[in-house]
C-alpha cells in the first residue's frame, strides 16, 4: 500500500519505537494540538452537545489550493485523543483528496498502537479517520 | 445533615496540605491516562485502570499477589492513607478506591470535585515522577461483599432486590447499545436488566465543580427512585466505572451497609446468551 509520505514517515517512526518513547511522542502530539482556527468557531458551538459530555471530538475539512487542511477540536482533557489525531492531521494535513480516500483504514498496524493504548482507543482512532475522510468528500 | 462517613472524603485544600506527608500517598486515576503525564498534583502516584488494575489475560482484575506489587511500587503500606483522585468527576478515582477496598486497603479516601477542582483552583501540577521506596505490602482475601458477579445479579433478579442502572437515558432505554462517543465499548443487546431503576450517576455530583452533592440531595435523590439503607443493592453501568461511583455514594456518602458494584455490567449482560433484558 502506498501511504501519503508524511503519514508514511509517522508509520515508521512510531514502529521503531519503545512503548514509553511512543507515550512521550503523544503526549508531544497532545500538548501541541493546534487550538481551532477562530473562523470555525460558530460552527463548533452550533455543534450538538455530546451527553455527558464525553469528548466532542470537532472536525472540520477545507480545501486549500489543491490539499485538504483538517482542523480538529477536541479539549485539552482528552490528551490521549488530541495525540492520536494529531498523527492523522500531521499525516494528512496538504494530501488531495484521492490521497486521503483511498487511505486503508489497517495503515495503523505496523504502529503497534497497542502497546501504548488500549484498543478502544484504537478503535475510536479509526472512527476519526473515517470521520475525517466524510469531511474531506464535502470539502473537495 | 452530614455525610454518614465524612472521612472517606476529603477536600483540595487537605490535599494540598498532605502531598509531602509521608503517611499519605495521593494517586490519580484516570479516564485518560495520559494526563497524568502532562501534569498532576505534586508528588502524586499514578494508577491506570486498564494497565495497572486489570489483569493482562483475563476480564478481571489484578490477582492478590499482583496487587500487593502494584501497592509496593506505589509506596503503599497497609497503614498509608490512600487518596484517590481523577478526570471525569472521580469516575476512575472511585474505581480504584473499589478496588483497593477489595482487597482489604481500609484507609483509603476520595479528593471531592478531583482533577478539574483542583484545577479550577489554579492549584500547582507538576511533570516529576515521585519514586518510592517498595514496601512489603500484604493484601487480604477479595472481599466478595462489595463485588456482584453475573450470579449474583441472577439471584438479585429472582429475589427481587433493587439494581441501580447508573447509564445515561439512552443507554437505560436501549436506544444507545453503547455510551455516547464510546462506540467501540458496546454490546450486541441495548436495554437494562429487568426491574432495575435509572439513576444516571451525573444526577449525584454538581456539574459546577465536579464535586459530590450533599447528603439531603443525595438522600433525596435515591429515596425517590425507592434505593433504601437496609436494602441489598447492585449498581452497575457498562464496565463499572461510573457505578463505582455511585457505589462511593451510596456506601460512604449515605453509609448504605449493603451496596455491590457488578463490574461486569452492560459490556457483559447485553452481550449474555439467555439474560433476560427489559427495553
Amino acid at each position: 500500500m502506498t501511504l501519503p509520505k508524511k503519514l508514511q514517515e509517522i508509520v515508521d517512526d512510531f514502529a521503531s519505537m519503545s512503548r514509553e518513547e511512543k507515550l512521550e511522542m503523544l503526549i508531544a502530539y497532545a500538548e501541541s494540538f493546534p487550538d481551532l482556527p477562530e473562523r470555525f468557531q460558530e460552527e463548533r458551538a452550533n455543534m450538538e452537545p455530546v451527553p455527558e459530555c464525553m469528548t466532542p471530538v470537532f472536525i472540520i475539512a477545507e480545501k486549500v489550493n489543491n490539499g485538504i487542511q483538517f482542523h480538529l477540536d477536541i479539549p485539552k482533557q482528552s490528551p490521549t485523543v488530541r495525540g492520536l489525531a494529531a498523527i492523522l492531521t500531521n499525516g494528512l494535513n496538504g494530501c488531495s483528496l484521492e490521497e486521503i480516500i483511498s487511505m486503508p483504514a489497517d495503515f495503523y498496524m505496523p504502529m503497534n498502537l497497542q502497546e501504548a493504548v488500549s484498543q478502544q482507543r484504537i478503535n475510536g482512532f479509526i472512527g476519526a479517520l473515517a470521520h475525517m475522510k466524510q469531511s474531506a468528500v464535502k470539502a473537495g | 445533615m452530614s455525610y454518614a462517613r465524612p472521612e472517606y472524603l476529603v477536600d483540595t485544600e487537605w490535599v494540598a496540605q498532605n502531598v509531602n506527608n509521608p503517611n499519605v500517598r495521593i494517586i490519580e486515576s484516570d479516564e485518560d491516562p495520559l494526563l497524568y503525564a502532562i501534569g498532576h498534583i505534586p508528588n502524586a502516584a499514578q494508577v491506570d485502570w486498564f494497565t495497572t488494575l486489570q489483569h493482562p489475560l483475563r476480564r478481571d482484575f489484578v490477582t492478590r499477589e499482583q496487587f500487593e506489587a502494584v501497592a509496593s511500587s506505589l509506596g503503599v503500606t497497609n497503614d498509608t492513607t490512600v487518596v484517590f483522585y481523577g478526570d471525569k468527576s472521580n469516575w476512575f478515582a472511585c474505581y480504584a478506591l473499589w478496588l483497593f477496598q477489595y482487597y482489604g486497603h481500609q484507609n483509603v479516601k476520595i479528593m471531592n470535585g478531583g482533577r478539574a477542582k483542583w484545577e479550577q483552583e489554579k492549584r500547582p501540577l507538576v511533570k516529576e515522577v515521585p519514586a518510592f521506596p517498595p514496601t512489603a505490602y500484604k493484601a487480604k482475601e477479595a472481599d466478595k461483599s462489595i463485588r456482584a458477579f453475573r450470579d449474583d445479579v441472577f439471584r438479585a433478579l429472582e429475589a427481587k432486590k433493587p439494581l441501580v442502572d447508573v447509564r445515561s437515558p439512552k443507554e437505560y432505554s436501549g436506544e444507545l447499545t453503547h455510551m455516547p462517543n464510546y462506540p467501540q465499548e458496546g454490546a450486541t443487546r441495548g436495554g437494562h436488566i429487568p426491574g432495575a431503576v435509572s439513576i444516571p450517576w451525573a444526577q449525584a455530583v454538581n456539574e459546577a465543580d465536579s464535586t459530590f452533592k450533599t447528603a439531603e440531595e443525595l438522600k433525596a435523590l435515591y429515596e425517590s427512585k425507592n434505593i433504601k439503607a437496609d436494602d441489598e443493592i447492585i449498581a452497575y453501568c457498562r464496565i463499572g466505572e461510573r457505578s463505582s461511583l455511585t457505589w462511593f455514594v451510596l456506601k460512604y456518602l449515605l453509609g448504605y451497609p449493603m451496596v455491590k458494584n457488578y463490574d461486569g455490567s452492560w459490556t457483559e449482560w447485553g452481550n449474555l446468551v439467555d439474560a433476560p433484558i427489559e427495553k
